[in-house]
């Protein structure tokens, strides 16, 4: 399988075309429309913000906290919704597997597209309120798009890995879901990583070698305030730094490989 | 020569005047004795040594050459294996045992309107079933008046798809389906769709298929359109070849075999 072959122009317009009407039919039907990929982020971050720093209080040694607070929100959500359409594509195309054949994982990156340009429109949104409540622009805001392809890349893998499980066993969707909702609380989203440090250091640093948390970290670190704590100013082995990095690599091979192998029966099985 | 990911062999050769060679093919399909679809039940069948499905045998040693320039009907009772094999033909399936061979470029249609979706308009569904064809936005708009002229449901453009009635949607899925150009055609039972006076364009178009000498590989139930435009008809009976040869003997032995 050589890359020029996979990239081919039918591929490409299939992918594009696919992604587009991904887009559409998911704000078809609402009067808002598209308006909803912002209303979301904005909504969810609206809850947590009065939840988690106005009653209960956290928070409040991080300068910018809401705009802290919306970026992990927004980067959470698209881990999330990367990785639950990532994981039923190839269920929800079922009718086209049977139908033409294309290579496979076409359907898989063009759902996870979706959840990329509304990353986007978040990003956007993020940026704006850090304007608005006074984070200067600064050269690192253009270290950002690699913590945002970590974040992809890893989503892929975890969508080609589950999604191909998923064909056979549909139980994957559900023991993914109540994954998704455990690991949320085990990365410092909607709480300082401070919080945990103040019971265990050890425990506040192993959780920052998830990949996810990895990159949030950094993200915010770039993008809001230089008081995030991420594993660079916060491990003092810098050899166990490239542990998150490992397992997105791992979990992407390991994720296209599988995919690979099953692809071939996915017309059959679904 | 180049071995696909859907286990096909697909070459180039403007010399050879074979356009599809199949070898001994073999596919069998595995089904779930019972509903085995969790993992539960996956996890107890290991544990009783059950393998929780049962081996289907579709296709036993099927072997032919279609010629360039061959309109090939393959027919055959429910369940002998027709659409399978031109499932596999089209790279959908992956093969069990065997070798094909495609020489040069080909076109499946399994079912018209692939990809069509009830919430998008008349146009979306176009430019995307245009797209799974291979077909780019620019080539899309070259050919958009006349998809719609040959329809003739241009005033449903804008119109969503779930409005339209399942006798215009199949005449817009045809219109778009007969813009598609490849050296091999794979055609499953797609004639019968519209009225008589659709029926009639369709014909046409099939004719003109069968004049101009283009290679098509035709699935189909119907005696009158073998018969018809077809130059050579293989008969299917429980996964292997029956009969392979003129489309009037094929014709009779199928209609023989069907009420004896």
């Amino acid at each position: 399988m050589n890359i020029p072959k996979v990239w081919n122009r039918k591929n490409r317009i299939l992918l594009k075309e696919l992604t587009k009407t991904d887009f559409k039919l998911r704000y078809q039907g609402s009067v808002l429309g598209y308006m909803w990929a912002l209303l979301r982020p904005l909504m969810m971050f609206a809850i947590m913000y009065i939840v988690f720093a106005k009653l209960l209080k956290i928070g409040n040694d991080i300068p910018h906290y809401a705009v802290y607070l919306l970026c992990g929100t927004s980067m959470w959500s698209f881990f999330t919704e990367c990785t639950s359409q990532g994981i039923q594509a190839i269920i929800t195309r079922g009718d086209l597997l049977r139908k033409i054949s294309f290579p496979k994982y076409i359907v898989v990156v063009s759902s996870t597209l979706t959840a990329v340009i509304n990353m986007l429109i978040n990003l956007l949104v993020i940026i704006i309120f850090a304007l608005i409540n006074g984070v200067t622009p600064s050269w690192s805001w253009l270290l950002v798009p690699f913590s945002l392809l970590e974040l992809y890349l890893l989503s892929l893998g975890i969508s080609f890995l589950l999604g191909s499980i998923n064909v056979k066993y549909r139980d994957v969707t559900s023991i993914w879901d109540v994954l998704v909702q455990a690991l949320f609380y085990a990365i410092p989203i909607i709480y300082p990583i401070s919080m945990v440090s103040q019971t265990s250091e050890i425990a506040a640093k192993f959780l920052l070698l998830n990949p996810i948390a990895q990159s949030i970290q950094d993200i915010r670190y770039n993008l809001i305030t230089t008081e995030t704590v991420t594993i660079w100013n916060y491990l003092d082995n810098h050899a166990v730094i490239i542990i998150p990095f490992l397992i997105v690599i791992t979990v992407l091979t390991f994720g296209a490989l599988t995919f690979r192998k099953r692809s071939r029966y996915f017309a059959e099985e679904v | 020569m180049s071995m696909q990911a859907d286990g096909r062999n697909v070459i180039d050769n403007k010399k050879s005047d074979i356009a599809i060679s199949v070898k001994n093919l073999h596919k069998s399909f595995n089904l779930p004795t019972e509903h085995a679809g969790g993992l539960k039940q996956a996890f107890f069948n290991r544990l009783k040594g059950i393998k929780g499905y049962r081996e289907q045998k579709v296709l036993r040693g099927i072997s032919f050459d279609i010629k360039k320039g061959d309109f090939i009907g393959i027919v055959g009772r429910n369940g002998s294996g027709k659409s399978t094999l031109l499932k596999i033909l089209a790279g959908i399936y992956y093969p069990g045992k065997g070798k094909i061979t495609i020489n040069g470029s080909l076109v499946p249609f399994i079912e018209l309107g692939v990809g069509f979706n009830p919430e998008l308009t008349g146009r979306e569904n176009v430019y995307m079933n245009g797209a799974l064809l291979g077909f780019s936005n620019k080539e899309m708009e070259t050919m958009y008046d006349d998809i719609w002229e040959f329809a003739e449901l241009k005033d449903f453009q804008d119109q969503k798809l779930k409005n339209y009635s399942s006798g215009m949607q199949v005449r817009l899925a045809f219109s778009i389906a007969i813009r598609a150009k490849g050296d091999i055609l794979l055609l499953d039972e797609v004639l019968a769709v519209g009225d008589a006076a659709f029926q009639q364009k369709c014909n046409d178009y099939f004719e003109s298929l069968r004049d101009k000498k283009q290679t098509v590989i035709l699935v189909t139930h119907s005696m009158e359109n073998v018969t018809r435009f077809c130059n050579r008809a293989i008969l299917l009976n429980d996964g292997k070849i029956e009969i392979d040869g003129k489309p009037k003997e094929v014709a009779k032995q199928y209609t023989k075999m069907l009420l004896g």
